[in-house]
């Protein structure tokens, strides 16, 4: 479904981010993306929806290289969902305009009905429909982001750390949220995450970023029959467990 | 060495003093102990209570507020100057907000030991080394000589670790210290405040939201809930925890061996705020 082929991203500047990164990802598949800051991750997904400079390589949806800039068609299949829910929103549009500008510019019809529907899917109903961003928690802000990428009905959701800005109760929440909305809709999830335990959790495969290239690509039951080959990939899984002294 | 009883702080709002922290109470040896919440629990502010950096207009009362003896509750603004940075201290949660951007790193921490210790500018420079050194910072020299512009994430919050303990405090707060660096990171910094309790009969206070990370690190853990502390328990039975909360707390984390279905969620309770 979703293909990359030697992918080069380098910054102004010369910094290199992403350095021949290949990756295929299949239709209605989860597939996690794990590193730390700084090891191009996220630049990934960026470069994916055209946000980033890329260098060298391609993407390709459905078997076809995209042009850049994408057209307003690839939009309508692909959507990312943001890591700051208090970031992402502006902060002076009501949920209602949030979530009715993306249909204004794709020309779709019903939008009354497409909005209320949106905001019952994501559990948030349609008492939501006129607050703004600063009247709702972190977690109902990205009920909101969700709604937003959703609202367009894309087969593809890019995610970028969707709920790392969130509490412990509330991820779980949101995670739920997103596994449900997957089954129901048939969608393909790309998740990057630095929590190792999130991206087991929602994802079928993953691969393991290090400064900008990809050190080994694996599965979830790879990842918990804790065999990991590269020794970067065993570091993450033996800090996922938590301090342990001496 | 710290006596802590029905800590209360209060901020004033439209309806009248909301309180954000509502009667903790515990007492701190040379200890591990994690102070364990989500956002808005009031673990932050019982932190900074402690050090009197509670900000205005908030209102802090408590029946007992002892450091090693010494009531804080009224001290002055003389008696905070010989506690604070010299006796206790505190950790921020990122480098980047709390170092200040246009001194270097070595200045810094030499203005805390001479200030503090009233230690010469040259026996300062020497502890401010030997403390970086301290931090496993492989390179003192140049990390002394820095900006903290010029250091990664894990570099700065070493350096202020470093800041922090180059007066060799008998306590030290730790407010999400690792909670802005990469899990690897993470690890190494707590091996060295680990270090730090153990060879020098430190007390230390650490709080953190993450449930998973402060079982592994403390000896003891306060959840703490709507303001107030709702159970205590010993790090290594947190899985025996009875609090309905600090069990939901614990199982809506995802893990690695899990399966893939639904993770149980935290219904909340109404009886627990009160």
């Amino acid at each position: 479904m979703l293909n990359i082929e030697s992918l080069n991203v380098t910054y102004p500047g010369g910094v290199v981010a992403v350095e021949h990164a290949d990756l295929f990802v299949r239709d209605g598949e989860s597939f996690g993306i794990v590193g730390e800051s700084g090891s191009g991750k996220s630049t990934v997904l960026r470069a994916i929806c055209g946000l980033a400079p890329v260098t060298g390589g391609q993407v390709l949806l459905d078997g076809t290289p995209l042009s850049s800039p994408r057209p307003a068609s690839f939009y309508r299949r692909v959507q990312m969902v943001f890591q700051d829910p208090y970031a992402s929103l502006h902060p002076r549009h009501t949920i209602d305009k949030v979530l009715s500008e993306p249909l204004a510019i794709h020309g779709f019809d019903n939008r009354e009905q497409r909005i209320e529907r949106a905001l019952e899917d994501v559990g948030l109903g349609t008492g939501f429909r006129f607050r703004y961003p600063h009247q709702l928690s972190g977690g109902q802000r990205q009920r909101v982001a969700i709604a937003r990428a959703l609202i367009l009905e894309p087969k593809v959701l890019l995610l970028d750390e969707p709920t790392s800005a969130l509490d412990a109760s509330i991820q779980a929440e949101v995670l739920n949220l997103l596994d449900r909305l997957r089954a129901e809709r048939g969608l393909t999830y790309v998740l990057v995450s630095h929590d190792l335990a999130v991206v087991a959790h929602m994802c079928g495969r993953l691969m393991v970023m290090q400064n900008g290239r990809i050190v080994e690509e694996l599965s979830r039951t790879d990842l918990q029959g804790q065999r990991a080959g590269n020794a970067y990939t065993q570091s993450l899984l033996a800090a996922s467990q938590g301090y342990r002294r001496g | 060495m710290l006596e802590v009883e029905d800590l209360r702080v209060a901020y004033p709002t439209r309806r009248g003093m909301t309180e954000v922290v509502r009667g903790v109470t515990f007492s701190l040896g040379q200890e591990r102990l994690g102070i364990v919440g989500e956002s808005g629990s009031g673990k932050s502010q019982t932190g900074r209570a402690i050090l009197g950096l509670t900000p205005s207009p908030g209102q802090v009362t408590a029946k007992r507020l002892e450091f090693d003896g010494q009531d804080l509750r009224n001290a002055t603004h003389a008696q905070w100057r010989k506690l604070r940075g010299a006796r206790m201290s505190m950790v921020m949660q990122d480098p980047k907000f709390s170092l200040n951007p246009v001194m270097t790193i070595g200045a810094q921490i030499v203005e805390v030991a001479r200030l503090k210790r009233n230690l010469s500018r040259a026996v300062a420079k020497t502890a401010a080394l030997d403390m970086l050194a301290a931090v496993q910072i492989r390179d003192p020299e140049r990390v002394f000589a820095a900006y903290p512009h010029e250091l990664s994430g894990g570099m700065g919050q070493r350096a202020m670790i470093a800041m922090m303990l180059v007066t060799e405090p008998d306590l030290l707060i730790a407010d999400e210290p690792t909670s802005a660096l990469d899990v690897t990171v993470q690890l190494e910094v707590l091996g060295i405040l680990d270090r730090l309790v153990t060879d020098r009969g430190m007390g230390l206070i650490f709080i953190s939201h993450d449930l998973r990370l402060v079982s592994s690190f403390c000896d003891r853990v306060l959840v703490m809930y709507a303001g107030r502390v709702v159970e205590e328990v010993r790090a290594d039975r947190l899985h025996e925890a009875r609090h309905p909360y600090t069990q939901g707390l614990f199982r809506c984390l995802p893990t690695i061996e899990g399966n893939a279905g639904p993770l149980p969620t935290l219904e909340r309770d109404a009886e627990w705020a009160i």
